[in-house]
C-alpha cells in the first residue's frame, strides 16, 4: 500500500480490532500477573468499537476523524489505559489534520504523534516500561526509514514500525517498572516483557498487516 | 444499603431524569446524552464556564449551573469522571463566542477528560482555558491537593465575572484569585455507600471520626475519638491558618459545609465556634455560608473553608445567582 485514504479508516481500525480480538486472552494472562488482568479485554472492547464509530463519523478530514475516534475510545473504555490510548490517537490525528490521506512519511508522523500523546497524558518517558516503549520504537524506526527513503510507501513504513515496536517491547524485559502494580512487584517483572508494550507491538503489527493490502 | 432507588446501575441517569423533569426551562442536556448537563438560558457573547465530576456530591457539581454561575457540567457516574466526549459536546452547546473556562476539581480522571476535550476544541477553533479547585489542605502539597467545597468560591467569582461580560482572561483571573485565597479542612463521622457497590468502602466505629477525609472517602490525617465542635473548629482553623496565614484585621468569608447526613443544627454549632475563634484572632468575617455545598451522599461530617475577601471578592460574592439548587439575591 502506498497511501491510506480517509475512506479506509474503518478498515484500518478493523485490522487493529481483529488483532486485539485474537490476542485478548494472551494479554489478559500477562496482565493478571502484573496488572489488573483486564488489558486484553480493554483493548478488544476499545478498538473493537472504532470501525463502526469511524464509519458513522461525518468528518472528511482524516486527522480530525482520527482525533474524534481517540476521544470516543476513551468513552468506550473509561480507564487509565483508555485515556492513554485515546490520547495517543488524538496526538496521532493532530499530525494528520488537513489531510485526506496518509502516506509513508505521514505514518511516521502518526506514530510520533501517538507517542507524544501518551507522554503528554501519562507523564511517562521512554524507558519507564510502558506501552510507550513499543510506540516510541515504532516511531523511531519509521522516522529512520523515511529519512533514508522519503518516498517510502505506507506499507513499507508500517513494516519498519512493526520491527521497531517489537524491539521496543523486547527492551522492556530489562526495564524497572515505575507505574501500576508492576512497580510494586518489581521482581516478578524482571525478565518479562511489559504487557502494555506488548499491546503496543500488536497495534503496530496490525497496522503493518493492514499496510500489506493493495492500493 | 438503605436507599431510595430502582436499580443501582441506573442511579445517576434516574437522578438526572428527575432533575430535568423538575426544572424544565432552566436546564437541558446536549448531544442526546443525559450526562451532558447544560443551562437552557445561553447568553450570547458571554464566556461559558463548564465544570464536571462524579455524581454523589449534590449540589456539587451540576447544581451550580445557572444564572450568575456556570453554563454546563459533565456528569460522571457515582464518584467517576465524565468522558472527554461529553465535555466536548457540552462545550459545543454552551460556547457563546467568547471562549470557555473549564473549572473543576483536581482529580486525575477529570484532568485527563477535560484536557482531551480542550485538545478537541482547539481543533474546532474553540478557545478554552482550564483551572482546577485544590483547596483541601489535608490532602498534600498544593499541586496535588484535592478540590472540595471551597470550589464554591471559585464558581462564585468566575460566574460573576462572566455574567458581567468579562473576557476569558478576566474570568480565569477571577477563578484564580478565589483559588489562591481559599483553603478547606474537612472531617467525616460516618462513611457513605456507593449504590453499585452496596456497602461502605471503609468503616468508622461508633465514637470514631476521620480528620482530613476527602469527599470520596480518601484517607485523612488521623482517625480517632469524635472531638467537640469547639475542638474541631480550633483544629480546622489552625490547619488552614498554618497554610494560609492571615493577619489581624484581614477580612474573610466562611463556608461551613455539611457532607450530607449532618444536620443544619450541628453546622450552626460549628459555625458559632469558627466565628468566635476568628473574632478572637481579630480576623473580620464578611459573609458566612452555612449549609450543603459539596456533599458525599449520606456521609456525616463537615468542612470549614475560608476565602480571603477584598472589595473585588465582595462584589463577586454579592452578585445574584439562581440555579435549581441555589438562589442568592443581590447583596449580602
Amino acid at each position: 500500500m502506498e497511501r491510506m485514504t480517509r475512506e479506509q479508516l474503518p478498515d484500518f481500525f478493523r485490522s487493529i480490532a481483529s488483532m486485539f480480538a485474537g490476542h485478548a486472552a494472551e494479554l489478559c494472562e500477562m496482565d493478571a500477573k502484573l496488572g489488573d488482568g483486564d488489558l486484553g479485554l480493554t483493548m478488544k472492547k476499545g478498538f473493537g468499537a472504532l470501525p463502526e464509530i469511524a464509519e458513522k463519523l461525518e468528518e472528511p478530514d482524516l486527522g480530525k476523524a482520527v482525533m474524534k475516534c481517540g476521544m470516543k475510545l476513551s468513552s468506550v473504555i473509561p480507564s487509565t489505559m483508555g485515556f492513554l490510548m485515546g490520547s495517543g490517537l488524538m496526538g496521532a490525528g493532530r499530525t494528520l489534520t488537513g489531510k485526506a490521506e496518509m502516506t509513508g512519511s505521514d505514518l511516521a508522523g502518526f506514530y510520533r504523534g501517538y507517542a507524544d500523546g501518551i507522554i503528554k497524558r501519562g507523564k511517562c518517558s521512554p524507558g519507564d516500561r510502558t506501552i510507550l516503549d513499543a510506540v516510541n520504537g515504532a516511531a523511531s524506526e519509521a522516522e529512520k526509514l523515511v529519512k533514508e527513503k522519503p518516498d517510502a510507501g505506507f506499507g513499507e513504513v508500517a513494516a519498519a514500525a512493526e520491527k521497531g515496536a517489537e524491539k521496543g517491547a523486547e527492551a522492556t524485559r530489562n526495564m524497572i517498572p515505575k507505574f501500576g502494580k508492576a512497580a510494586v512487584h518489581q521482581e516478578a517483572a524482571a525478565g518479562v516483557r511489559d504487557q502494555g508494550a506488548v499491546a503496543g507491538f500488536y497495534l503496530a503489527a496490525a497496522i503493518a498487516e493492514f499496510g500489506k493490502e493493495e492500493d | 444499603m438503605k436507599k431510595i432507588l430502582n436499580k443501582p446501575e441506573e442511579y445517576t441517569d434516574d437522578m438526572l431524569r428527575g432533575i430535568y423533569e423538575a426544572h424544565k426551562g432552566e436546564v437541558k442536556y446536549a448531544g442526546n446524552d443525559l450526562r451532558c448537563y447544560c443551562t437552557a438560558k445561553k447568553i450570547p457573547g458571554k464566556v461559558a464556564i463548564i465544570t464536571g465530576g462524579g455524581t454523589g456530591h449534590l449540589p456539587l457539581f451540576l447544581g451550580y449551573v445557572g444564572e450568575g454561575l456556570l453554563d454546563g457540567c459533565g456528569v460522571g457516574s457515582v464518584f467517576q469522571s465524565p468522558s472527554p466526549e461529553q465535555i466536548f459536546e457540552i462545550t459545543r452547546e454552551v460556547e457563546a463566542g467568547s471562549g470557555v473556562l473549564y473549572l473543576y476539581g483536581n482529580y486525575t480522571g477529570d484532568i485527563m477528560a477535560f484536557d482531551m476535550a480542550s485538545e478537541m476544541c482547539e481543533m474546532e477553533g474553540i478557545r478554552t482555558a482550564s483551572i482546577t479547585g485544590a483547596d483541601d489542605v489535608c490532602s498534600g502539597d498544593p499541586s496535588v491537593r484535592r478540590g472540595v467545597a471551597g470550589i464554591f468560591f471559585m464558581y462564585k467569582a468566575a460566574g460573576a465575572e462572566a455574567a458581567r461580560m468579562g473576557t476569558l482572561e478576566e474570568v480565569l483571573a477571577a477563578a484564580r484569585k478565589a483559588k489562591d485565597g481559599t483553603r478547606t479542612v474537612g472531617f467525616a463521622l460516618t462513611p457513605c455507600v456507593i449504590p453499585e457497590i452496596g456497602h461502605a468502602n471503609f468503616s468508622l466505629d461508633e465514637n470514631e471520626m476521620a480528620m482530613g477525609m476527602g469527599i470520596h472517602g480518601e484517607p485523612g490525617i488521623w482517625n480517632g475519638p469524635v472531638k467537640s465542635s469547639r475542638e474541631l473548629a480550633q483544629e480546622s482553623l489552625d490547619t488552614i491558618l498554618k497554610d494560609m496565614p492571615l493577619d489581624s484585621g484581614e477580612e474573610v468569608s466562611v463556608l461551613i459545609n455539611g457532607l450530607g447526613a449532618t444536620s443544619q443544627e450541628e453546622l450552626y454549632i460549628l459555625c458559632d465556634d469558627v466565628l468566635k475563634l476568628l473574632r478572637d484572632k481579630g480576623i473580620r468575617v464578611y459573609r458566612s455560608f452555612v449549609g450543603e455545598y459539596a456533599t458525599s451522599m449520606e456521609m456525616a461530617g463537615a468542612s470549614v473553608s475560608l476565602c480571603r475577601t477584598d472589595q473585588e471578592m465582595k462584589e463577586y460574592l454579592d452578585y445574584p445567582v439562581h440555579t435549581p439548587f441555589l438562589t442568592m439575591l443581590k447583596g449580602k
